[in-house]
């Protein structure tokens, strides 16, 4: 009987029970999809590699020689180094900000008794409902009598203000689940407010820190709206406002296009090949409960 | 220890940083955009109040139903596509197969790519020269299936919708895949048990298990996809002949090549309210259907 149950329990947990065909295909169908998910970026990739002229005799082909040139061609004449770092540059700090000010905001919502605190964090909260497109023409007009158009302040504030809805969401719930007798504890032995937020309650948030982190620096690393109505000037640029432009100027630089996308991806499958789980979490998670 | 969580001076100090930056970035310039859509304004001189003139221009403007038409084709495009195929993938990975966690980072890859790098990259696949997909076709001898992808008005929305499509199958796939991952294996051994095929457990039990979560994403599909403006914008700019034009284009086109803010306010506010509609009214039929 107990052997019995087994077999049924390995049959239908698994895959060893289906029959030899419909494994195969199975695996066809996996396979097809894959293919269509995967190639164009493993194109994407050699064809960077190719010169002009290769790609257009034969569009498939592997590089019959490694152009590097086309990196260099990219990075410093059609500027790609310079929006990267634009990138990097606006990115990073609107995360710092983000931070800093969205979890204060999420431990006084999470921890702090007052009048307004509910309708306060509803406001947050609604944040993660505005459509983006709704509020271009809005930005821009404020952006313009602020006079900050055409700076990087302009996407740092934006980018700092929008991250916030998510921010406060993820990190106030976290912090709500700390036990208060921890902070009374901190409290009697004298220590102040602001020492426990840093002391006890940052530390304490790191994991959620961290997802919010990554999240956010996705978000504003592959902005676009924002910043092609922000930002005029070459030179501040960003990666995806530089890259849109890469397409007027050299029209039939294929290779350098490829390059320049290459470039602008690293960053970001870098940092999905080291922290997948906490990614496909973070960005699955928070659309699921919302 | 309740005087200090009531302390005035520490919420304040707490909280008025985050929610600064909220009221004047966020709050703030949504409300005065709703009031700017009630006037003629070409962003230097003084507005000028004309009521509901623009809205009604809105309304009677054929490129705005034209826009409101194809939007509304990439939400249909996007539940139809994005969802069937992300569950099929989803469906198949469950059965714990070899390499299926290979397959599941694969599949979500384009997702966490900028739309503009999927764009451009689109762009050059579908190109009518270099491309590969007119390449493909042509050297099967299938020339008369090579089109011009984006520059023929019948099939750029086809296309568009196409790639759309791709980047965003990984995320459902995701959802579908923990959904599966939380039926319980009871069901499915009585089922084998029973003498169910897989066909037959997969139409009566894993799909009717599941069916929440089929709804909540359709209604993020729906949500997700009346957003886009990114992909469209960077591989046809609404074009050709206003073929691909959605409200998001549509408002850039008119504000930003033409410098009309009190128009485009209203055009926001517009799709402001088209799009909320949408998402609310799909929230209620689906929790609805839920309940039935």
């Amino acid at each position: 009987m107990e052997s019995q149950n087994n077999k049924i329990k390995d049959k239908s947990k698994s895959f060893v029970h289906l029959g030899k065909f419909k494994k195969i295909l199975l695996y066809i169908i996996l396979g097809i999809f894959g293919f269509v998910a995967l190639y164009p970026l493993i194109w994407m990739i050699y064809t960077s590699f190719k010169s002009n002229n290769d790609i257009s005799i034969s569009a498939f082909a592997l590089p019959r020689k490694l152009h590097f040139e086309n990196y260099l061609n990219a990075w410093e004449t059609a500027k790609i180094g310079v929006y990267f770092f634009n990138s990097a540059f606006v990115s990073i700090i609107s995360i710092i900000i983000t931070i800093l000010i969205g979890s204060s905001a999420a431990f006084i919502l999470s921890k702090f008794e007052f009048k307004l605190r509910k309708f306060i964090y509803t406001l947050f909260i609604i944040g993660m409902l505005i459509p983006l497109q709704s509020v271009l023409v809005p930005l821009f007009i404020q952006m313009r009598a602020l006079h900050l158009l055409d700076t990087e302040w302009s996407l740092i504030l934006t980018y700092t203000a929008f991250g916030l809805p998510v921010t406060i969401f993820v990190l106030e719930s976290f912090m709500r689940a700390f036990p208060d007798s921890i902070i009374e504890a901190a409290i009697m032995d004298g220590s102040s407010i602001p020492r426990v937020f840093f002391n006890i309650i940052i530390p304490m948030s790191r994991p959620a820190i961290a997802t919010i982190t990554i999240l956010n620096f996705l978000n504003n690393w592959k902005e676009f709206s924002f910043a092609l109505i922000f930002i005029t000037s070459d030179i501040k640029k960003t990666l995806p406002l530089g890259l849109y432009n890469f397409l007027g100027a050299y029209t039939s630089d294929y290779a350098g296009l490829m390059a320049a996308l290459v470039i602008s991806s690293i960053p970001v499958v870098i940092m999905y090949l080291v922290l997948q789980e906490q990614i496909i979490n973070g960005m699955t998670a928070g659309a699921v409960k919302g | 220890m309740d005087l200090i969580r009531k302390n005035k001076k520490y919420i304040i100090i707490g909280l008025l940083p985050a929610l600064l930056f909220y009221l004047i970035l966020v709050i703030y310039p949504i409300g005065r955009s709703f009031y700017y859509g009630f006037f003629d304004w070409n962003g230097l001189g003084d507005p000028n109040f004309i009521g509901l003139k623009n809205f009604t221009e809105i309304l009677t403007d054929p490129v705005f139903f034209l826009s409101l038409k194809n939007t509304m084709f990439i939400v249909v495009a996007s539940v139809f596509g994005q969802l069937p195929i992300g569950l099929i993938i989803a469906v198949i990975l469950s059965k714990k197969m070899k390499g299926a966690r290979f397959f599941r980072s694969a599949f979500f890859m384009p997702m966490i790519m900028s739309t503009v790098v999927v764009a451009l990259l689109w762009s050059t696949i579908l190109n009518s020269q270099v491309g590969i997909i007119n390449t493909l076709l042509n050297n099967f001898g299938l020339q008369k299936f090579a089109h011009d992808w984006l520059g023929d008005p019948k099939y750029a929305m086809f296309t568009v919708s196409g790639v759309i499509i791709w980047q965003f199958v990984g995320f459902y796939m995701i959802i579908f895949l923990a959904a599966l991952q939380n039926i319980p294996e009871e069901i499915m051994e009585a089922a084998s048990i029973d003498g169910a095929g897989e066909v037959k457990k997969l139409f009566l039990i894993t799909l009717p298990m599941m069916w929440d979560t089929i709804m909540a994403a359709v209604v993020l599909c729906i949500a997700g996809s009346m957003r886009s403006f990114d992909l469209v914008f960077v591989m046809t700019q609404g074009g050709p002949a206003h073929a691909t034009e959605i409200m998001a284009t549509y408002m850039y086109n008119k504000t930003f090549s033409i410098y009309r803010y009190g128009y485009g306010s209203a055009v926001s506010l517009t799709i402001c309210l088209i799009s909320l509609t949408f998402i609310i009214a799909s929230r209620v039929i689906m929790r609805k259907k839920i309940e039935a």
